[in-house]
């Protein structure tokens, strides 16, 4: 029976183990392997030449801006939703979601027509001289769009888990409302704030389909890195669109291996 | 447990394989009997323009072919951006057919082994429609655009898809650099500089460098830009819809010409050589060069084109691809890595 037991155990295992080497690891492996294949120096070149290189901090800055946004409205938002009861809260709940469920072109799309020169809010701005769609802000509210849930499905369940008596006793003692949310609550709260921000992050990092939409895509203005590695795609030069995803992969592998050090720290205390 | 885990594995592993393998056996028993199938399925790979066409040119084909040799045609369509379209053919999406944007992207499946026919010996060098590359402005023209250099004037904004992404861009930008070639020479000497300023300054008014031509249409459509920079046929498309742009032909412009061939190697292993060598045929009678026209494109064939005149408007000044040296020159001036066009946007 035991020696079944173990059997069952190692098949798991293994088929788990296949599953993701197939799956995961096999390909990014590759584009390591492929990004590095006429050596070093052409892997400088493909990332430093100035359209790649310009694309890389583009999107890193964006990226942050949008991480940004997310996390302080994110924690609003989960805040909210756990703690206050209003009509509509279960709706709103669910919504969190959908941008998941959406193809992130359609939400390019949307961004295009809500905020285009034709639109009612895009012809409001271009009166007063501020151009959204296809420049940088358009950049960031697709990719605010497309990683709007992580903060608040990261938080949500550790404001839920939070023991009000935690907070009570707090109150007991006698801190104000202020020092009991920055030294009981919040503390609660932290590894999602950190977590979901570097998810949202790396998945910023990466966004194409809504991006591509609404950006513009010139070098040197408006052009990410996702967008400028498709470029690469099409025009036959698999090795520079390797070498630049290397760059966003390993930065995002450093940002989500960093996240599981913060909360593999914290499970330990 | 485990065995049923196992079965699950075994069913996978034999389950997905032979639904790749299907097309493959079906086709091998047609090509074995002496006696032709009664059906037949053709597999078009196309670039997203023709579209509109072939709804017309596809079911006349199918019915000449029926009365002909009494077998069903049955077509299965896949339309991607020329560029996506070739390299998912020379990767090994199995097309019998492709029809294409430009000669380029043909060499591409071609340099794959898949085409060995001479296909620039067919009709036409193996073009089966024209085109021109035009500027589509809003109607009326409000901001008077009439000539390349208008393009460049401050505050006009301009739109052209990335020739990085797509093939057929490469006419677009194709067309500014030989015009830049063509004012230069009438003002005295054929002069490359000239041209790569020009593409430089309409360059600075480019508002989106977007993937596709259609999405660069797309963008327009939504009210971005003063004018695009596109194919003739498709603007003349986007009129037919209901669209009023005003579509102006610069005297010094580049003639568009979209290829077709069989691919060999899919044709043959499908055991459907014949119809499609008959379907690539077709498209250069008088019949399919009507429909072509009739969304736009112009005629290869002389008769055709001529009923059609006044649909266009054709300049002196219209050149060729010839007049740029040809694709592979064109290849290594403008796009190749750290050519004209890199430097350009790398602002040098």
């Amino acid at each position: 029976m035991i020696v079944k037991h173990v059997w069952l155990k190692r098949t798991v295992q293994s088929t788990v183990l296949v599953y993701f080497l197939l799956l995961i690891v096999v390909p990014i492996l590759g584009v390591y392997v492929q990004g590095l294949s006429e050596g070093w120096t052409k892997f400088a070149d493909s990332v430093i030449q100035p359209i790649a290189w310009d694309a890389v901090l583009r999107t890193l800055q964006l990226a942050v801006i949008a991480t940004l946004i997310n996390t302080v409205f994110g924690t609003l938002i989960a805040w909210v939703l756990v703690r206050y009861r209003f009509p509509g809260r279960r709706i709103l709940n669910s919504l969190v979601d959908l941008p998941f469920a959406l193809p992130t072109a359609v939400g390019g799309l949307m961004i295009l027509l809500l905020l285009g020169p034709q639109s009612w809010l895009g012809s409001f701005a271009k009166s007063h001289n501020i151009e959204i769609v296809y420049q940088q802000p358009a950049i960031v509210i697709a990719m605010i769009f497309v990683t709007f849930p992580f903060v608040i499905r990261t938080i949500q369940p550790l404001l839920e888990e939070l023991d009000p008596a935690e907070e009570e006793a707090s109150y007991t003692l006698g801190a104000s409302r202020s020092g009991t949310f920055w030294k009981v609550i919040f503390p609660a709260m932290r590894p999602g704030v950190i977590g979901g921000a570097m998810l949202a992050f790396s998945r910023a990092l990466a966004e194409f389909g809504a991006v591509v939409l609404v950006a513009g895509n010139i070098p040197g203005k408006t052009l990410v890195a996702s967008v400028q590695i498709y470029g690469n795609v099409e025009s036959y030069n698999p090795t520079g669109a390797a070498a630049v995803s290397v760059v966003l992969l390993t930065l995002s592998f450093l940002v989500l291996w960093s996240v599981n050090l913060l909360t593999a720290r914290r499970d330990e205390r | 447990m485990k065995k049923w885990l196992a079965g699950v594995l075994i069913a996978s592993i034999t389950v997905l394989p032979a639904c790749g393998s299907n097309t493959e056996t079906a086709s091998t028993t047609t090509t074995g009997t002496k006696e032709e199938p009664k059906e037949v399925t053709l597999v078009l790979g196309a670039y997203s323009v023709p579209q509109e066409a072939f709804k017309k040119i596809l079911p006349a084909f199918q019915k000449q072919w029926k009365d002909k040799t009494g077998q069903t045609v049955n077509f299965q369509e896949s339309y991607e951006a020329s560029g996506t379209q070739a390299r998912a053919i020379a990767g090994g999406f199995e097309a019998d057919v492709a029809v294409l944007s430009l000669e380029a992207d043909i060499d591409t499946i071609q340099k794959a082994g898949l085409i060995t026919n001479d296909w620039r010996t067919k009709p036409h060098n193996g073009m089966i429609t024209n085109s021109v590359v035009a500027f589509g402005t809003r109607e009326g023209n409000p901001k008077g655009i009439q000539d390349w250099e208008d393009l460049a004037k401050p505050g006009i904004g301009v739109l052209y898809p990335n020739p990085k992404t797509s093939g057929g861009a490469q006419w677009d930008v194709n067309g500014i650099y030989g015009a830049g070639l063509k004012i230069s020479e009438e003002k005295g000497k054929k002069d490359p500089a000239y041209a790569a300023d020009l593409l430089k300054r309409i360059q600075k008014n480019v508002k989106a460098l977007d993937k596709s031509g259609r999405a660069s249409m797309t963008t327009f459509e939504n009210g971005t830009g003063d004018v695009v920079v596109t194919y003739e046929n498709e603007l003349i498309g986007r009129n037919l819809e209901g669209q009023k742009y005003n579509i102006i032909v610069p005297n010094y412009t580049i003639l568009i010409e979209n290829p077709a061939a069989v691919v060999d190697k899919n044709a043959d292993k499908h055991g459907v050589r014949q119809v499609a060598d008959a379907f690539v045929d077709y498209l250069w009678t008088a019949d399919a060069q009507r429909a072509f026209s009739e969304k736009g494109f112009r005629a290869v064939d002389p008769a055709v084109a001529k009923e059609f005149e006044k649909q266009y408007k054709t300049p002196a000044g219209l050149y060729d691809i010839k007049y740029l040296g040809g694709w592979t020159q064109v290849r290594k001036d403008l796009y190749q890595d750290g050519a004209l066009w890199d430097q350009i946007l790398a602002g040098k």
